[in-house]
């Protein structure tokens, strides 16, 4: 069937008008193949201008258009949907550029009037070989995941669950509330942190919308946004939550001690254990990979002798639970980076060098030491305390590259903590700057200083090491120019801020991208924080970057508020200008799969083909294959020859 | 008298940044020469060396494919097979014995109204003095 | 050394044990002392194989033709083939592995040493030889040829007379294989990519001069593109000659058709039609040198390829055809690719 295009060139006032004689490119275009109708028109995204391309469509049966404008980023959807009310699909519409790209950059009308009419020309081919196309549309699963189950998870969680959306809230460790659990006090307030995190977290327990999987972890991440399969590992506890009363009486006979990881190594646990008192679900767990014992291998069951609600059950097994889930959120927070890589300041082996977790444990009322600062070595209260900032940060050369962020704000506690608890103690700051950006921040350092007598010393330390029972300190004052020599008798080392363990592995997992530094990557930079790459993931936390606890929750509410924005739709519709495989020029080699941002295309039955939900259209795949053998709708490369063509000929 | 040359340059320019950026200059009124006719393309990743050679059978003087910055690609990294891809391509066409600076790519932010006109302007100062391109050129065109 | 006996030996294990359906290898041409392809099915034919300095194909194109034929088959015999190669002809089956052209199970790699020599060039021995038909050739130890012809025996340095690829050859050694005949040997004489070093100390105008001259010769007779194994794809995007149309050709697929560039052997369709093949093959061509040889008109093809390939080890440090896992070299990035030549 012969083509009927119309072309619409505009005159937009005299901004194209008054360099580009739009007459002559009106009547040049009269002239063209398939070409219709061709006028030009004083403001054709007014009401008068978009009716008379609607009028011409229906009296001049055309199946196409071409509006000579303005840049497609203003009017395109105006004119596409004129062309829509019109009767003829909206992809049926292109847009030449021959105002932001013609006649206000160019003086010679000459020159300017025989670019527009190659700019048209261009745009008439292209539009001539277009497709008819529709929208896609998918349907949505209306319930959300979190993974991690720390204060920004909680958060993600909270928000879902109160805008009436089911949530599952997956958690790896037997209990929710992550490092900010272990904290004594937050800055800058110095709020007890339990004190605010427990509440959230018993909102969580008790939210009928939220499903909440402890001592869980995401096996299989399948599918695409609003439509994911999720597999989740949950493992055995042995012990029955809805039982257990938390009477203690099983940690008193059990006979195998290890680590306690809440205490950062600073106390030992029992096999069978509650992380602290507040946890949730309130229940105690049997470790399995320290029970049994390796040379005994039967449990001793001493533990559920004495229970006596007969709580413990040792033929629990793992399960596999499957979920389908619309949206992902992914707050699997941080790790500090280990004391075993700081060479110069022992290799964490010294008991006296501490790191920041593990100094907030001697700070918590319910830590190790009942909230009194006495050092790991003899339990003696230490009288001069160096804080090192920057410890495995701002290193390019040796650690990490990056700033930590938090470690300035800390350290100041910590320093004054120290002093609220060691009246006639001596607390000393080695810091390269003090970075105190958020709110109260800068005069809560300032507090440090003016009030607890904290003394900052501007230098790096360039080693310590164990003399005497006491820790030598060597740094440097760059301020005075002095070289400082402290023998102090605890050091607090403010580690650098890394990915949590085992992160790295989810994300592999769920094809999320990952920073150089390992943190997971967020769509854009400035303006996607808490977007990931893949389409219906969101991230939150220090996951994403070091961060601190407000700049987290925030975050959490961005995700939540995100993941909302998919849920809270009957469909989700993407762009249909997609790519499309030709099936018949396929030879199932591969490269256009390596090629794709968004892993929308697959191997199937020797070939590939395309996922049109994950599918952006940037047209990469069909400049790799070889054969041409995937093109993007609408913009193919016989339509972009076409275009060539067009702005060489005549 | 005999007319200047005036080289006929075709320039795939990408949808969020390098077409951006030349609307950018076309709203600051910046001017520059009008040899340069744009195909707005999604990604420069999608730029085929077809295009390339196609463009220069066709009696193109010159050929630009421009850019989003390494790490602002809207699709993540096709700008990074585009860079991989068109020196390759590059290289050929140097091979062959084409004059370099007939082919050109370059990164333009949506932001680089400026660097935009710049480009247009040094790439057809340095197109004019070489004359028409008649080596790839079919017969019959340009 | 390799001798024919080895290989014979190894061919009639492999068809007697029914493990491979033939074997691709070389037997003696009908001039007498040049080898030609043979596919070899029974166990009594395995005398026929040769192994010498003249065995120059890449017998891998020939398992292009094999998936077709056998595409095209409704029960077939899904035994692997046997294939001879050298090292070269070995990294032609590493690209195919890399693009699932081929699995691994199809075929039964027998990958045979060049010696320190590589292969000829007979049109180097026809002018060494001034007139004298060899009537055996046989490699020597050492880097040289043993030549015998009618009015005697000659040693030939390899130098003088062997195939420029193996002049420049980076892999005189089968890179996979399953049974691998003879051993790895020193070649001295090489020069990687000193072919295309000589044409990159041109200038630009003499280049163009060179090129233009050479493609101008070029008929379409498309021998370049059926000897290579890498261009295995039925439709030609640069130029196609195969594209049947038949009744259940869709609308789509003629429509799609893009014509890039015009059939007529003029230069500037003859330019476009090589660079379009260079580009395809940059990452893909191993440098069979087969391409080069097939050509009746004489244009130096491997120059052009081999420059792509240079460009990607040096640029890009990709090493074409060594490992099967690896992605193709337009399919991955390097942070730190060049761009010094972006603006």
């Amino acid at each position: 069937m012969k083509k009927r295009t119309g072309i619409f060139i505009c005159h937009c006032g005299i901004n194209i008008a008054g360099t580009v004689d739009v007459k002559s490119v009106a009547a040049e275009m009269a002239k063209e193949p398939g070409v219709a109708h061709s006028v030009d028109y004083v403001y054709m995204c007014s009401d008068p201008g978009q009716n008379m391309i609607e009028q011409a469509i229906k009296d001049k049966k055309l199946d196409s258009v071409v509006v000579a404008c303005c840049s497609p980023n203003l009017h395109e959807t105006t004119f596409r949907n004129a062309a829509k009310r019109a009767g003829i699909n909206s992809f049926k519409c292109e847009i030449a550029n021959i105002r932001e790209q013609c006649s206000w950059v160019h003086k010679d009308k000459g020159k300017a009037t025989h670019k527009a009419a190659h700019l048209t020309k261009s745009a008439l081919k292209k539009v001539q070989k277009n497709e008819s196309l529709e929208p896609i549309s998918v349907p949505v699963t209306r319930k959300a995941l979190v993974i991690g189950g720390g204060i920004s998870g909680i958060q993600s969680a909270l928000d879902l669950a109160g805008a009436g959306y089911k949530v599952i809230l997956v958690e790896r460790s037997p209990s929710i509330g992550g490092h900010m659990s272990q904290l004594s006090e937050t800055f800058p307030t110095l709020d007890c942190s339990q004190c605010i995190l427990t509440p959230k977290m018993v909102e969580v327990s008790k939210h009928p919308n939220i499903k909440l999987m402890t001592y869980s972890e995401v096996q299989e991440v399948t599918g695409y946004v609003g439509n994911f399969k999720v597999k989740i590992l949950k493992k055995p506890t042995y012990v029955d939550p809805a039982k257990c009363n938390l009477c203690d009486e099983c940690t008193k006979v059990c006979p195998i001690v290890v680590p306690n990881e809440f205490d950062v190594g600073l106390t030992g646990r029992r096999a069978i254990y509650i992380p602290f008192p507040q946890a949730i679900p309130a229940s105690y767990t049997l470790d399995d990979k320290n029970c049994p014992d390796p040379f005994t291998t039967i449990a001793c069951g001493k533990c559920a002798d004495v229970c006596k609600v007969k709580a413990i059950n040792f033929d629990m097994k793992p399960e596999i639970i499957e979920e389908d889930v619309g949206a992902i959120i992914v707050a699997t927070g941080f790790d500090l980076y280990d004391k075993e890589h700081m060479a110069e300041y022992g290799y964490g082996k010294y008991a006296d060098v501490l790191d920041g977790l593990q100094f907030e444990r001697l700070c918590s009322a319910s830590g190790p030491t009942q909230g009194k600062i006495l050092r790991p070595s003899d339990h003696k209260e230490p009288k001069e305390v160096v804080f090192i900032q920057c410890s495995g940060s701002r290193d390019p050369e040796l650690h990490c590259a990056y700033c930590s962020k938090i470690c300035c704000m800390y350290t100041a506690k910590h320093a004054m903590l120290y002093k609220h608890h060691v009246h006639d103690g001596q607390a000393y700051v080695f810091y390269i700057d003090v970075r105190s950006g958020g709110k109260g921040y800068e005069e809560f350092v300032q507090r440090a200083v003016e009030e607890d007598g904290v003394i900052y010393l501007r230098g790096k330390v360039s080693k310590i090491f164990e003399e005497n029972g006491k820790i030598k300190v060597w740094g440097v004052d760059t301020l005075s120019g002095k070289s400082i020599e402290i023998d102090a008798d605890m050091v607090v080392l403010a580690q650098a801020m890394r990915p949590s363990q085992g992160a790295q592995e989810l994300a592999k997992k769920l094809k999320l991208a990952m920073d150089k530094d390992g943190f997971l990557a967020e769509a854009h930079p400035k303006l996607r924080p808490v977007e990931s790459v893949t389409s219906g993931m969101f991230l939150a936390g220090a996951a994403q970057a070091p961060k601190d606890i407000p700049e987290a929750v925030a975050q959490a509410s961005g995700a939540a508020s995100k993941a909302i924005g998919i849920l809270s739709q009957d469909r989700l519709y993407h762009s249909p200008t997609v790519a499309k495989v030709l099936k018949n020029l396929c030879t199932g080699c591969g490269m256009c799969v390596a090629v794709c941002p968004y892993d929308a295309i697959a191997f199937k039955d020797g070939k590939v083909e395309v996922n049109e939900v994950l599918c952006e259209g940037c047209g990469t795949c069909s400049a790799t294959c070889l054969r041409a053998a995937i093109q993007v709708k609408n913009l193919t490369q016989n339509q972009v020859q076409e275009m060539i063509l067009a702005c060489l000929g005549g | 008298m005999t007319e200047e040359f005036e080289p006929k340059i075709v320039a795939f320019l990408c949808k969020w940044c390098s077409s951006a950026g030349s609307d950018l200059a076309g709203v600051s009124r910046m001017e520059y020469p009008a040899n340069v006719i744009p195909i707005q393309v999604m990604c420069s990743g999608s730029v085929s060396p077809l295009y390339i050679f196609e463009a220069f059978n066709r009696g193109a003087d010159g050929v630009l494919v421009s850019g989003c910055h390494p790490g602002d690609c809207h699709y993540i990294k096709g700008n990074m097979y585009a860079r991989r891809k068109l020196l390759l391509v590059k290289k050929l066409l140097e091979h062959l014995g084409l004059e370099p600076e007939r082919f050109q790519m370059s990164w333009v932010s949506a932001a680089e109204g400026q660097k935009y006109t710049q480009v247009i302007k040094e790439l057809v100062k340095e197109l004019k003095p070489l004359g028409p391109q008649t080596k790839l050129r079919r017969e019959g065109n340009g | 050394m390799v001798k024919h006996e080895d290989v014979r030996a190894e061919a009639k294990k492999l068809l007697e044990s029914g493990k491979v359906k033939y074997i691709i290898a070389y037997e003696l041409g009908s001039d007498g002392w040049k080898a030609n392809p043979v596919f070899i099915k029974k166990p009594e034919d395995v005398d026929k194989i040769i192994w010498g300095p003249t065995c120059v194909h890449n017998l891998v194109r020939f398992l292009v033709d094999e998936k077709r034929r056998k595409a095209l088959q409704k029960n077939p015999d899904t035994r692997p083939v046997g294939v001879m190669v050298k090292g070269c002809d070995s990294r032609a089956i590493v690209i195919l592995l890399q693009e699932k052209f081929i699995n691994r199970k199809d075929v039964h790699i027998i990958g045979v040493s060049c010696e320190t020599t590589g292969v000829i060039d007979e049109r180097k021995l026809a002018k060494k030889l001034k007139g004298w038909i060899a009537k055996t050739i046989e490699f020597g130890s050492d880097e040289n040829f043993l030549i015998t012809t009618d009015s005697g025996a000659v040693t030939l340095p390899a130098s003088e007379i062997m195939a420029d690829r193996c002049l420049e050859c980076i892999a005189n050694f089968p890179i996979v294989f399953d049974v691998l005949l003879g051993e790895k040997t020193k070649r001295t004489v090489c020069h990687p990519f000193g072919s295309v070093e000589k044409i990159e100390t041109l200038t630009s105008a003499d280049r163009w001069k060179f090129w233009s001259e050479q493609l101008e010769k070029c008929v379409r007779c498309y021998g370049c593109r059926s000897v290579c194994p890498m261009c295995y794809c039925d439709e030609c995007v640069a130029d196609t000659i195969t594209f049947a149309v038949s009744p259940d050709t869709t609308a789509e697929e003629k429509a799609q058709k893009i014509k890039w560039l015009d059939k007529s052997p003029v230069i500037s369709e003859n330019i476009f039609y090589h660079m379009v093949r260079a580009i395809h093959l940059a990452g893909r061509c191993i440098d069979c040198g087969e391409c080069e040889r097939a050509c009746p008109v004489n244009i130096p093809l491997r120059m052009l390829n081999k420059k792509l390939e240079k460009e990607a080890k040096l640029l890009f440090g990709y090493d074409v055809g060594f490992d099967p896992e690896k992605p193709a070299l337009i399919s991955c990035f390097r942070d730190e690719d060049p761009e010094d030549f972006i603006r």
